[in-house]
């Protein structure tokens, strides 16, 4: 029994469709076509306490929907969904104590006052006792080096700033569960990496469950074990992310340097050149052809240092997501 | 209960974080005030009765009817439609909190400002103009006064959550905000006593929920409502409080459940 447990969830929008153009515009204030977009098309996934998951996904491919759907905001279209032994939608107080949504674009801050305000009608609105309140709010802005701007206004922090203080305001109340979407939308990559570095350390710390959704491949390949690879409303992976490379990558980069110069057309019969200089070369292998090609290498060619290399992540999701499954 | 006293605080705080904003706003409501009362001034010069008001009665009027539009009108309304057009909304409904006392409880506290600030601008305007006014001084009318007063408020603060929540349906929610203001100000009361339009109009109006804003409690002030006009008047009030009450449930339900966040 997982603590997020989500079955066949469907989520389908109506859309309404509109030609560019200025007679299409008073077309379509009389008559709207509509169509319906599949968000999220049959997605099931088991979650348990204390995982730290990431979904993965191009724009669009209903990650945010999922997670909208999962913090009670969207009503499903179809599908069995529970997170902590709730229904999401039905939106009770004693569900909403428990997790938190913190979304990279999405500010709750109050824009004019300084982030203290906000924190405090946070730990009203949570019923947060004074002495917990003031720990956790100690010890989260010591962690993240945010102690002296507590008391200025918000419009006048940076980016970086104001994301730290909507993270202390998302946990006063110690959330079970975190959604994060797009945390690190935005940031520069120190601050992309302090962000990163106080999520695994609050995983960690207090065993909290976390979903977190992002473009920037850093971000899942530093904190995920387990990734959700979601496209177009359905999954196409959910596993460890270090099986992927297994599963997905078919070929594997020979990286070698020459003692003198090489012939190109010669080192074509090894494999797909990616990169050659004379002296240095880059060479695309089919997996299982790996310690063949390499034996090839040594003897034909006057080597002076070989390694062989995983492609990249972000490699293989490309193609994943080129080719579909 | 100290959830919304702390929201009520901090809706204050946010409404002074800016003095020039907020005086000038005070400045606009002052002119309104007068432009209002030189308009009348100057229709009672050479006559005593005007549609069958003296001058000491449409002044007091137009004095209890800033009044009553600070107490009653003044709203957060917009606020509500920008959150749902940007999708900001989002963070509310994640938490335990009720959205409708949330927003009732903003309007509240702003409501305490405004009236605080036209209670010593209408002084000041009586002390310099020296107009003559009503003191009512009867009891009785001065509760009903009240009564009526917080019945608008509610009725105030129904209309414009439902308007503010068509937000949920139709993208551009400001052209019913817009027509809202407009459709309150005019029916409402707050320019001129309604009972001067013709008969009939007058009579299809106190129907309809829009002169309990500022026209009735006002007028109640003058005390010149007697017997059946005055049980008319609170049966309607009564009657759109308790529809509307549950018309604002049920738009917010519905709202919620066609709610479709902006990007997925």
């Amino acid at each position: 029994m997982g603590i997020i447990s989500v079955k066949n969830l469907k989520k389908y929008y109506r859309v309404h469709q509109k030609e560019p153009g200025f007679w299409a515009s008073i077309k379509s204030f009389f008559n709207r076509t509509y169509y319906n977009v599949k968000a999220v098309d049959g997605v099931s996934f088991k979650i348990e306490e204390g995982e730290l998951v990431g979904f993965i996904g191009p724009n669009g491919a209903g990650k945010t929907t999922t997670l909208k759907v999962l913090s009670g905001l969207l009503y499903p279209t179809s599908g069995e969904i529970e997170v902590l032994g709730f229904e999401p939608f039905k939106r009770q107080s004693a569900f909403q104590k428990q997790f938190s949504l913190i979304m990279g674009q999405k500010n709750q801050l109050w824009w004019d006052l300084p982030p203290m305000e906000s924190f405090i009608l946070n730990k009203e609105i949570y019923e947060v006792p004074d002495e917990k309140f003031k720990k956790v709010v100690r010890e989260l802005s010591k962690i993240l080096q945010v102690d002296d701007i507590l008391k200025v206004q918000v419009r006048k922090l940076s980016l970086g700033q104001r994301m730290k203080c909507e993270l202390i305001a998302s946990l006063l109340h110690s959330p079970k569960i975190l959604f994060l979407d797009e945390p690190t939308i935005g940031l520069d990559v120190v601050a992309q990496k302090n962000m990163r570095d106080f999520i695994k350390k609050y995983n960690q710390k207090f065993r909290a469950t976390i979903i977190l959704t992002s473009h920037y491949m850093a971000d899942v390949r530093e904190l995920c074990k387990r990734v959700i690879i979601i496209d177009e409303g359905r999954i196409l992976y959910d596993g460890l992310l270090e099986n992927i490379v297994q599963q997905f990558s078919t070929h594997k980069l020979i990286k070698v340097d020459f003692i003198k110069f090489v012939d190109r057309v010669k080192l074509e019969a090894v494999g797909q050149i990616e990169r050659f200089d004379g002296l240095h070369a880059d060479i695309h292998v089919p997996i299982n052809e790996v310690a063949k090609r390499s034996s090839k290498l040594l003897t034909k060619f006057p080597v002076s240092d070989l390694t062989i290399e995983d492609p990249s992540i972000e490699d293989i999701i490309r193609t994943i997501f080129a080719r579909g499954m | 209960m100290s959830k919304y006293w702390t929201i009520f605080k901090i809706s204050w705080e946010n409404s002074l974080v800016y003095r020039l904003n907020f005086i000038l706003w005070r400045i606009r409501s002052v002119l309104q005030l007068l432009l209002i009362y030189f308009i009348w001034w100057s229709v009672f010069q050479g006559r005593d009765d005007v549609f069958g008001y003296t001058q000491k009665t449409i002044l007091t009027y137009i004095m209890i009817a800033a009044l009553m539009r600070a107490i009653i009108l003044s709203s957060r309304a917009s606020d509500l439609a920008n959150q749902i057009n940007d999708g900001s909304i989002v963070n509310f409904l994640v938490k335990p909190l009720s959205f409708i006392k949330f927003y009732f409880i903003r309007d509240i506290a702003d409501k305490l400002l405004n009236i605080a600030f036209v209670i010593f601008e209408i002084s000041l305007l009586i002390f310099l103009l020296k107009p003559q006014i009503i003191i009512q001084a009867n009891l009785n009318i001065l509760l009903l006064t009240i009564l009526a007063a917080i019945a608008g408020i509610i009725i105030y603060f129904c209309i414009s959550f439902i308007v503010s929540l068509l937000a949920f349906w139709v993208e551009s929610s400001w052209a019913f905000i817009f027509m809202m203001t407009i459709i309150l100000e005019g029916f409402g009361g707050g320019l001129f006593p309604i009972d001067i339009l013709p008969n009939p109009i007058f009579k299809i109006l106190m129907l309809t929920p829009f002169p309990y804003l500022i026209y009735f409690p006002s007028k109640l002030y003058l005390g010149t409502m007697m017997g059946n006009e005055l049980l008319f008047g609170f049966s309607v009030l009564f009657f759109w409080v308790i529809i509307l009450w549950f018309l604002i449930k049920w738009v917010l339900d519905m709202g919620l459940k066609s709610y479709t966040a902006v990007g997925y």
